[in-house]
């Protein structure tokens, strides 16, 4: 392999004669399973594009992911072997890197063209991770003072890194992070034996103390892998409410773990275990939008999500004595803790109730699901079914027929088996 | 006999009419514009009302900035009744003011914001679905076909963020075009305007590569062709050069 990237004189800016469609192929191709994607929370405006505070997607690829920045990675070749990873040294996959110029060209005319939003730039690490980011900065010059490109720039940032040169790269881009990748330390030695949780949380330490308008406005996020290591929905979602805390993360990203690579290290999965990362962000939404902390949901005797009911409903099953809720009269707290009710609906059902009693057929325009939402509220002392139904076993049951989309999972994950 | 009022088929000739209604007392059975169906019950009535630039700022006065923007995007809309309910808003807000926005019980609030919903989220789509071809002599040229009349909100959007391209935008079924100039934007007839639509050199290399990425970002493992379509509805799939193969 490392004959390849000779003949690819990758440490000369990656100069070759591979076709730039052969390269972005090749490097869009190892950066995809970054999940990170949005382009919210900056409000950049230069020569040549600006960002757009709530983001913009601009298609959706057949995984029905987002694809708002253009994603890839500046090489592939890296001196780390990480176990769940593409990319790692010891694979023997085709090495191809981009100079910096050649990305400028690919951004410049997909962005003019309004196929992105911006870019989303990685990379592998060559020679030492000074001198990767001396690249990945090299780079987002050229597009900032050469090219006035005002669009969105998501940068990952290399563990290892000096501070001098976070420092240089935060100042260019609109969001720098880097991926913790696994939730304990002992999860990272097993599977990523050449990186280490302090490498990481020092560039989210760097970020967040020095985070303005003028370095990483729209913040930081991060990603962990799900279901490569033996980490418990617990131990996932403690690391998470640590993380926002201790770093003021924007968000942390949830990536069911794809076999790219046979190891003995690594689970032999048929599927990737996409309904627990769908249940672990509902879990993460309840952290940052509806009040809840990691104790009220998961705990050591129940260290993993139900995969049946959605985290929100678990809880209310639980407390099922805090119910039923009074819609015209209990607190927005109250709301949030409704299942069926979400942020925007209680907000309306905030603002309606001050002018008028609300009934159910209300509630119904207002957004909120009432299929779900009618075990738990009434409305002027009313409940919408009969009192004598409404035990846990009950609701569970019919909660987890209603939900539609468990059953589809199911069937989805039939079909790929078949494949 | 139940009145029908005929206006322009402009926003300003809707407030014209509507600011007319509201200060005689009259309630409308409906307000239409010129190519209204005849029907034998409905009496048909043509004010033929002089329209003038003063008529926004006089509404501006008296209704706040959101609603103005809230009714602005109900008359955008394909909705079919959007010149009744919009009458009906105006006249519930000389009523309750401010707090009518919350008062969804009305049929004619919870309407406005269903519609103002839909129209903003259509745009907001466009703003990423729109995919501009690189002509000749550098102008970016796109076509679009939305639901609701979106192009004038859709060229604020690029008017920022390409300021320093030329570039046309065409509805391609209302048959309007938004063209820039590196000033500022003119929405014109599309039979005014012919475009020349050689591509530049380049096009087909960039395009062939958006069209590679496009494939190859997606995670086989993860396929889920309900999702793309809910967030992309097939409809905006002609104009999408990366999925228009699929069609």
């Amino acid at each position: 392999m490392f004959d390849l990237l000779k003949e690819m004189r990758y440490n000369n800016y990656g100069e070759s004669k591979m076709e730039l469609r052969e390269k972005l192929i090749i490097l869009a191709d190892s950066a995809k399973y970054d999940a990170s994607c949005s382009s919210s929370g900056s409000q950049r405006q230069g020569d040549f594009g600006n960002a757009h505070m709530a983001g913009i997607c601009h298609s959706f690829s057949a995984d029905g992911r987002c694809i708002s920045l253009l994603k890839i990675l500046l090489t592939n070749a890296c001196i780390f072997d990480c176990k769940y990873c593409l990319n790692r040294k010891s694979n023997n996959i085709k090495r191809a890197m981009f100079t910096p110029e050649e990305i400028c060209t690919i951004t410049i005319n997909f962005y003019k063209r309004n196929y992105i939003e911006g870019l989303f730039l990685s990379s592998g690490i060559i020679k030492s991770p000074d001198y990767t980011m001396e690249l990945l900065i090299k780079t987002m010059e050229l597009l900032r003072y050469k090219y006035h490109f005002g669009g969105y720039i998501h940068v990952k940032a290399i563990p290892g890194a000096s501070e001098y040169n976070l420092q240089r790269l935060g100042k260019l881009v609109d969001r720098m992070s880097a991926n913790i990748e696994l939730p304990t330390e002992s999860g990272l030695k097993l599977l990523a034996p050449d990186k280490n949780s302090d490498k990481v949380e020092k560039i989210m330490n760097y970020v967040k103390n020095k985070k303005s308008q003028n370095f990483v406005p729209a913040g930081q996020s991060t990603q962990m892998i799900i279901g490569a290591s033996k980490e418990s929905d617990l131990d996932i979602m403690q690391k998470s409410e640590n993380m926002y805390h201790n770093y003021n993360l924007k968000r942390v990203f949830y990536s069911a773990y794809i076999p790219v690579n046979q190891d003995k290290n690594l689970p032999s999965l048929l599927t990737p275990p996409l309904k627990r990362e769908n249940r672990l962000y509902q879990t993460d939404w309840l952290l940052r939008y509806y009040g809840f902390k990691v104790s009220d949901i998961l705990d050591e005797n129940n260290p993993n999500l139900n995969i049946l009911v959605d985290p929100k409903a678990s809880w209310a099953l639980k407390h099922l004595e805090e119910f039923p809720k009074e819609i015209n009269k209990c607190t927005y707290k109250e709301l949030l803790q409704v299942p069926g009710i979400g942020v925007t609906s209680a907000k309306r059902i905030m603002k309606s109730r001050k002018f008028f009693n609300l009934d159910f057929a209300d509630l119904k325009k207002m957004g909120v699901v009432l299929k779900r939402a009618k075990y738990f509220i009434t409305c002027n002392g009313r409940f919408s079914l009969n009192k004598d139904f409404l035990n846990s076993h009950f609701i569970e049951t019919n909660l987890v027929l209603e939900d539609k989309s468990s059953i589809k999972e199911k069937n989805r994950q039939l079909e790929l088996f078949h494949e | 006999m139940n009145k029908v009022y005929v206006y322009d088929g402009t926003f300003l000739g809707l407030l014209t009419l509507i600011k007319y209604l509201l200060s005689n007392k009259i309630k409308p059975y409906n307000i239409v514009t010129f190519d209204y169906q005849e029907n034998l019950f409905l009496e048909v009535i043509n004010l033929h009302l002089k329209v003038s630039d003063k008529i926004s700022g006089l509404f501006y006065n008296t209704f706040d900035k959101v609603t103005m923007k809230r009714i602005y995007y109900v008359f955008l809309s394909k909705e079919k009744n959007k010149e009744i309910i919009i009458y009906y808003y105006l006249l519930n807000y000389l009523k309750y003011g401010d707090s009518l926005s919350g008062m969804c019980n009305l049929k004619c609030v919870s309407k406005v914001l269903e519609i103002n919903k839909k129209v903003g989220n259509e745009a907001h789509k466009l703003k990423g679905f729109v995919r501009f071809k690189e002509l000749k002599q550098n102008i970016l040229y796109a076509e679009i076909n939305p639901d609701n009349d979106v192009l004038e909100i859709i060229s604020k959007h690029f008017k920022k963020r390409l300021k320093n391209e030329y570039w046309v935008i065409k509805d391609v079924s209302r048959n309007i075009v938004s063209i820039y100039d590196k000033k500022d934007f003119y929405l014109a007839l599309g039979e005014d305007v012919k475009i020349i639509q050689d591509l530049s050199d380049r096009e087909e290399e960039f395009s062939k590569m958006w069209q590679d990425f496009y494939k190859i970002v997606a995670i086989k493992e993860r396929k889920n062709e309900k999702c793309r379509r809910n967030f992309m509805p097939k409809k905006y799939w002609p104009y999408l050069l990366e999925v228009r193969d699929e069609l």
